[in-house]
């Protein structure tokens, strides 16, 4: 079986020759290219491997192609405002998108609006979604991310809106990039900002790990997928790979290159606006300002590869190619529905027409409580307690059939053994 | 014979004839007592032991433990002081016996003699005095147990000396004490009341809680009232010393009580836990462990290091669940109802009326207030807070509104009127001297009381309409208090911010919190607070701010707006005189104008000149990490006007902050330009083109018009003349100076360099130094290297720059490389300036082959003097020997050989010394390297 392919999936500002160009990642040949208007940063997604999805920039618009027919726009969806960036949920249900100061969630099924939310106060500059599409997180000029869980968003209860799961407010400055690691809701989250300082949290708890302060504005974050670095694009155009494997215990560390897995990129000009890991982790992906996306070998700390781009590059990210890309007679799943833009389509008497029914479960049905390791552990220390409390044969009658079953489970045993011994002793006992 | 015999027996019992007039002879048989004695006093044993030291009665330490078992009170007190005595002499001793000390002496906790027991009290304060906590830990069950004993004796002399054991503990040992609580609360219930042990029949009809009773002790020589009193204090302390050792195990800085702890609070909410093993090991029983360090703890955790210590034999088990405190609440709460009533009622019978109190009644009540204060602290975990108030709610509310709210409107209406009769009072019958509680913080006292019942009443939830009856009257109480004016003390103030706190969030009404916000903003615009009430007022106010998005009401308060668009003229207005309240500040200010404040930030925009004043602006006034968050706020202006970056340009040349601070500062004006184009498509530039560029060049060039026309005229002694060497004269900027605007020409360039076209960017440049500089005479060394760098960086081969531009830099140049040979001479600390500028020389004249024709231009020996020839030699020298500039120097090899010549020439008549030596050398090899490799290329 060979490797899967990785393809990377660029877009610059100028968008003169094509909106996002499709690349391979080892060769460097490119290998499709999507044409018709240009993306605005962070705002390029992938849907369920089968749509292509970027926000026009500066227009309130988002280019929809499906993934395998290049040349021509599937559909533009309508926003209610400009689009500053979108993503998709890594398992393709939903899609989410940041407008002015509020993020809008829709349903891929149905293009129902689900849920409008606004608890930034100022424009949004980024979104992520965690691998397992439980929990997405949102950056915005305001300082702030914010830590939605999508069960909770999701819910019909409309009475109280919905409330991040974690504020993370350490920032000082608007934040520029938000990674999300592995590992669904225990993944670990980077966080860039303007102020300098990239600073790590833990998604379950919110808690800050780690703030690794630098010289100059931070605008792009990445971890490679074994979380051993941190890869950080400066606005002077240096890329910072911070270890994280270090022995120091300090929460607050000032980036330092040293010979010890703390290095620099060097070889762009201007503000590094992207950053992606290829999934062995040797490769380093970075989109830069000064037009020209660069690959780097992270071992090696050299430069294998520069593109040139014909403006600013707004998205570069590797993905694993999805399998429609390159089957021209291939068609999607399912045909991508139309976009509501308002938040409840019954009310506007749209909701009608589909015929379906939408069924929503209610949020403590939704989410099963699964058994956690400590209430695993529990049992276990109980039942080894138990032994003690005797309460592992039950009691009364109960107990003394057990009680009489084993003595003659011990009766045969002994029995066996018996007729075991006798029989080897009487072969060995036996003169030939 | 029988004569003889017949005298004999006479003689045995001769008959003593005494006569009238005769002194009686003496008896055979009598004492002399003509003799004296003198007592002897043995103060001090003879014997030496010379192992072990000693008191002054050479008594050793076991001597003295062993005479506390001595039957006597007298002896007993003896060694106690003895022991006392020595331990001050030795303290070694105290680390070698402490075990036996402290058993020995809590065993007299409960002697009968009170001079005994009082002797013991002070040597356990010494003890405790000079022995931490953790060595006492140990033997810190033996002592509680004692204690116990001592607290619940049958005597009542005992029972009040072991509250002076208590409140020697509880001043050295919170943490040991509170980590026990069980049996301590319960003999405190048993102080002041007794179990009923009446049938269940009665206990039926009494209801749960009832099961004790206020007990009152007709011997003792204090009243039942002042009794209550003096446990009542003691149980407050104690519950305080659990709180807050609670709190420590939390590591929790900002529980809900302690609500404007701090600003940075905000932090502190969620503080991660950490789990040291040593620690744990010596300390509780048990530890929350938590479901992949979530926020929640798992309920089903049973993992414990220890056996838990054996469970109060009382009302709870340790406090350390809800039940558990609910439990001791629903004893102790019905006591202290009944000591309130019973204060109430004893009182009535003195006062006329209801509503005034006798200082003992006031005190007892303040306790009886504050301990169910604490009660409602005890929560093992914050969450847990509200269902315990709600409980309180369900459980107590009528009881508690019937009693302590029934006569409440007096307290603030007739407090003055309340005041004087006090005061005549305490003059006609001084009685009662310890009591007696000063006029004012009676007063105050009252207040707070009042105003912590609000706060447990009002726990639960939005109000509802029935609770308007006896909230209306707290309210107006609290916003009277507020407005009057009046200054209130620290802690009063707080209470009532917690209680205002309380009530916005609860009320959800307009109308109420713009009243309430009213009030403390009244209180916030009082002039000459101190810091901690100022901190106070912030903090509330910003907290409040922070938690607006929960809450409409508050969001659009109009009060916490016109606080917001008060604080930066506050800001400006403070200066340098409280760097802490400027944070504080800062902190509020800064976030709002993240959360685009539009009041903030149009008051931000009017005082900004004044902030970012580069002399007496809060930006150079501040530390450096308030510079740093005022330099952040910068990004959040929607507009940044000209006469701002001015003054941000002035700060960043003028190196009253970092040049890190400054680099950021530019990064943080090239982010809001439409230049850097960051925000793709967003149009919101708060800085436009034309500006941005004049900002940069004004910090590329360092110093403003006015300083440069002063440099020109200001004469010799500060300048290095002009020579023909040197065709301009250099203002020698400070060392550290120099290097400021060293590494902050570095953040231009690269700002310069991102802009776009470079071509239009060097046109731009260019025009700027043609129109301000060429036309000085006097040159700071700082602007002339940055400017050489600058255009070395940003001139590119399809631009020619303009001949005035190439005349004036090549002065430049010139003049520089001659500083560099005066530098070469001087002390090595101006080495980092030498190689600057000497690189910023080189790297224009190899970028621009032009400036280095018109350099060697300059160059005309004839114009020269004697002295200047070997200068100008090793000028030419150290050109012809860098790598770099040698095929540039080849270029110009005609006008090069013409200058040696003409430098020969005028040295022939002297011995030719070592500089032209040297300089005919290297021109000679670079000659030579030239001519082979054109050799080379004609042989190909």
């Amino acid at each position: 079986m060979s490797a899967p392919m990785e393809i990377i999936v660029c877009a610059d500002s100028a968008g003169q020759l094509w909106n996002c160009a499709v690349i391979e990642l080892h060769s460097g040949t490119n290998l499709l290219s999507y044409r018709g208007g240009n993306s605005s940063p962070r705002a390029l997604t992938v849907l369920n491997g089968e749509y292509i999805l970027g926000a026009q920039l500066g227009k309130n618009f988002i280019n929809v192609w499906e993934i395998q027919r290049k040349d021509q726009l599937q559909q533009k969806i309508v926003c209610p405002g400009v689009v500053t960036c979108l993503t998709s949920s890594p398992n393709g249900l939903y899609l989410v998108a940041g407008i002015a100061e509020a993020i809008y969630l829709w349903e891929v099924s149905t293009g129902n609006l689900l849920a409008i939310l606004s608890r930034h106060y100022q424009d949004l500059t980024c979104l992520r979604f965690t691998d397992d599409s439980s929990h997405f997180i949102s950056g915005g000029k305001d300082n702030l991310a914010l830590v939605w869980s999508l069960a909770s968003v999701v819910q019909l209860d409309s009475t109280n809106a919905p409330e991040p799961r974690h504020v993370l407010s350490r920032h000082s400055l608007p934040i520029t990039d938000i990674h999300c690691g592995l590992m669904g809701p225990q993944a670990r989250v980077a966080t860039a900002s303007l102020d300098q300082t990239v600073k790590l949290w833990e998604l379950s708890s919110g808690e800050m790990l780690l703030s690794v302060l630098f010289d100059v504005g931070i605008m792009s974050v990445t971890l490679d997928p074994c979380e051993y670095y941190l890869f950080c694009g400066g606005s002077d155009g240096g890329i910072f790979q911070v270890s994280l494997c270090s022995q120091s215990l300090s929460r607050d560390k000032t980036f330092q290159s040293d010979n010890e897995g703390n290095q620099v990129f060097k070889g762009h000009r201007n503000l590094v606006t992207c950053l992606s890991v290829s999934m062995d982790g040797t490769l380093l992906l970075s989109g830069s300002h000064d037009e020209t996306i660069r690959l780097w070998d992270i071992q090696s700390k050299q430069s294998i590869r520069s593109i040139n781009q014909k403006g600013p590059v707004t998205n570069a990210f590797i993905i694993p190619a999805p399998a429609n890309m390159f089957l021209p007679d291939s068609r999607p799943g399912i045909p991508l529905p139309r976009f509501s833009r308002h938040l409840n389509p019954s009310e506007q008497g749209e909701g009608v027409e589909t015929g379906g029914v939408c069924v929503r479960l209610a949020p403590h049905t939704q989410v099963r409580p699964k058994e956690t390791y400590l209430e695993k552990a529990d049992k276990l220390y109980s039942l080894m307690s138990a032994v003690t409390d005797k309460s592992v044969f039950g009691s009364g009658e109960n107990t003394k059939v057990r009680v009489s079953e084993l003595e003659e489970e011990v009766r045969t045993l002994k029995k066996v053994n018996k007729d075991l011994y006798d029989f080897s002793a009487q072969l060995l006992t036996k003169p030939n | 014979m029988t004569k003889s015999k017949k005298k004999k027996r006479q003689d045995d019992f001769q008959k003593v004839k005494l006569k009238v007039g005769k002194t009686k002879p003496k008896a055979d048989n009598a004492t002399n007592i003509n003799f004296r004695t003198k007592g002897i006093h043995l103060t001090e044993q003879l014997k030496k032991d010379g192992s072990a030291p000693t008191t002054h009665r050479k008594l050793n330490i076991k001597d003295l433990l062993s005479q506390l078992h001595h039957y006597s009170g007298t002896v007993k007190q003896g060694a106690l002081v003895g022991l006392r005595e020595l331990l001050t002499l030795h303290p070694s001793e105290l680390d070698q016996h402490l075990s036996s000390l402290l058993s020995e002496v809590a065993a007299v906790f409960t002697d009968k003699d009170p001079n005994v027991r009082m002797s013991a009290t002070r040597l356990l304060r010494f003890i405790a005095q000079s022995v931490p906590a953790e060595r006492t830990c140990p033997f810190f069950p033996l002592l509680s147990a004692h204690l116990s004993c001592a607290m619940t004796h049958i005597e009542t002399g005992i029972q009040e000396d072991a509250l002076k054991v208590l409140d020697v503990l509880l001043d050295h040992y919170p943490a040991l004490l509170a980590a026990r609580p069980a049996l301590l609360l319960t003999n405190f219930l048993e102080l002041i009341s007794h179990k009923s042990t009446g049938g269940g029949a009665r206990k039926g009809q009494e209801g749960k809680g009832r099961s004790w009773a206020l007990s009152v002790n007709p011997n003792r020589n204090v009243t039942g009232q002042q009794w209550r009193l003096t446990v009542l204090l003691r149980l407050g302390r104690f519950l305080q010393a659990v709180v807050e050792e609670r709190r420590a195990e939390e590591g929790d800085v900002c529980v809900s009580g302690d609500l404007f702890g701090g600003l940075n609070g905000e932090e502190g909410a969620n503080t991660p836990l950490e789990l040291n093993w040593e620690e744990l090991t010596y300390g509780k029983g048990s530890f929350q462990v938590f479901e992949h360090s979530g926020a929640n703890p798992t309920p089903h955790s049973t993992f414990k290091l220890r056996p838990e210590s054996q469970p109060g034999t009382g009302v709870s088990e340790g406090l350390s669940s809800v039940e558990a405190v609910r439990g001791f609440a629903s004893t102790l709460v019905p006591l202290l109802l009944d000591v309130w009533v019973e204060a109430s009622v004893s009182d009535r019978s003195k006062t006329d009326s209801a509503h005034l109190l006798t200082p003992d009644a006031m005190a007892l009540m303040y306790q009886v207030l504050s301990v169910l204060q604490l009660l409602r602290k005890l929560t093992p975990q914050r969450e847990h807070q509200d269902a315990l108030d709600a409980w309180f709610r369900s459980e107590y509310l009528g009881e508690f509104k019937q009693q302590f709210m029934k006569n409440f409107p007096y307290g603030n209406l007739d407090t003055p009127k309340q005041r004087k009769r006090k005061d005549a009072k305490s003059k006609q019958t001084p009685t009662v001297p310890g009591q007696v509680v000063e006029p004012l913080a009676l007063n105050i006292l009252l207040c707070q009381v009042m105003v912590s019942m609000v706060i447990l009443n009002q726990r639960e939830g939005p109000a509802q309409e029935p609770d308007a009856d006896w909230l209306m009257p707290l309210r107006g109480f609290v916003q009277e208090t507020l407005s009057s004016g009046a200054k209130l003390s620290h802690r009063h103030l707080h209470t009532l911010l917690e209680t205002v706190w309380r009530m916005v969030i609860t009320q959800r009404s307009r109308a109420v919190t713009e009243d309430l916000l009213q009030a403390v903003y009244v209180q916030y615009q009082q002039m000459n607070l101190n810091l901690q009430t100022r901190t106070l007022l912030l903090s509330f106010f910003s907290r409040l701010y922070l938690q607006e998005h929960n809450h409409i009401h508050i969001a659009r308060s109009k009060v916490l707006s016109r606080w917001l668009a008060a604080l930066p003229i506050q800001l400006s207005q403070l200066g340098h005189r409280n760097p802490a309240l400027s944070g504080w500040l800062l902190l509020s200010i800064q976030a709002a104008a993240s959360r685009g404040n539009k009041d903030l930030l149009k008051s931000l925009h009017t005082h900004a000149c004044r902030l970012y004043d580069p002399q007496e602006g809060s930006v150079v006034l501040l530390p450096a990490e308030s510079q740093q968050r005022l330099v952040q706020l910068l990004y959040f202006l929607p507009v940044i006007p000209q006469g701002l970056l001015a003054n941000l340009s002035r700060c960043c040349t003028a190196g009253r902050f970092s040049a890190s601070l400054a680099a950021s500062l530019i990064r943080i004006i090239h982010l809001r330009s439409s230049l850097s184009g960051w925000s793709v498509g967003s149009p919101d530039t708060a800085v436009c083109d034309v500006d941005y560029i004049s900002f940069l060049f004004s910090i590329l060039t360092g110093f403003s018009s006015d300083e440069l026309s002063t440099l020109q005229e200001a004469g010799d002694e500060s300048v290095l003349p002009p020579s023909p060497l040197s065709p301009l004269s250099l203002y020698p900027t400070p060392l550290e100076q120099f290097t400021h605007h060293w590494d902050v020409v570095e953040e231009v360039c690269h700002c310069l360099e991102t802009l776009g076209s470079r071509s239009q960017c060097f046109d731009v440049l260019q025009n700027g130094i043609c129109k301000n500089l060429t036309g000085l005479a006097v040159v700071p060394d700082s602007m002339a290297a940055g400017l050489l760098r600058a255009v070395a960086r940003l001139l590119d081969q399809s631009v020619l720059p303009s001949e005035a531009l190439l005349r004036f830099l090549s002065h430049c140049c010139l003049s520089l490389l001659s500083l560099v040979l005066t530098l070469q001479h001087t002390a090595s600390e101006t080495n980092h300036k030498r190689e600057a500028v000497w690189g910023a020389c080189v790297a224009a004249l190899g970028s621009v082959p032009r400036l280095l024709r018109m350099v060697l231009q300059l160059l005309r020996v004839g114009d020269l003097c004697e002295e200047e020839l070997p200068q100008l030699a090793q000028i030419l020298s150290l050109l012809l020997q860098h790598t770099t500039l040698r095929n540039h120097m080849l270029a110009n090899a005609s006008l090069l050989q013409h200058i040696i010549q003409d430098l020969t020439r005028y040295c022939q008549g002297e011995a030719r010394e070592q500089w032209l030596t040297d300089l005919l050398y290297c021109y000679s090899v670079t000659m030579a390297t030239h001519r082979g490799n054109l050799g080379l290329r004609d042989i190909y």
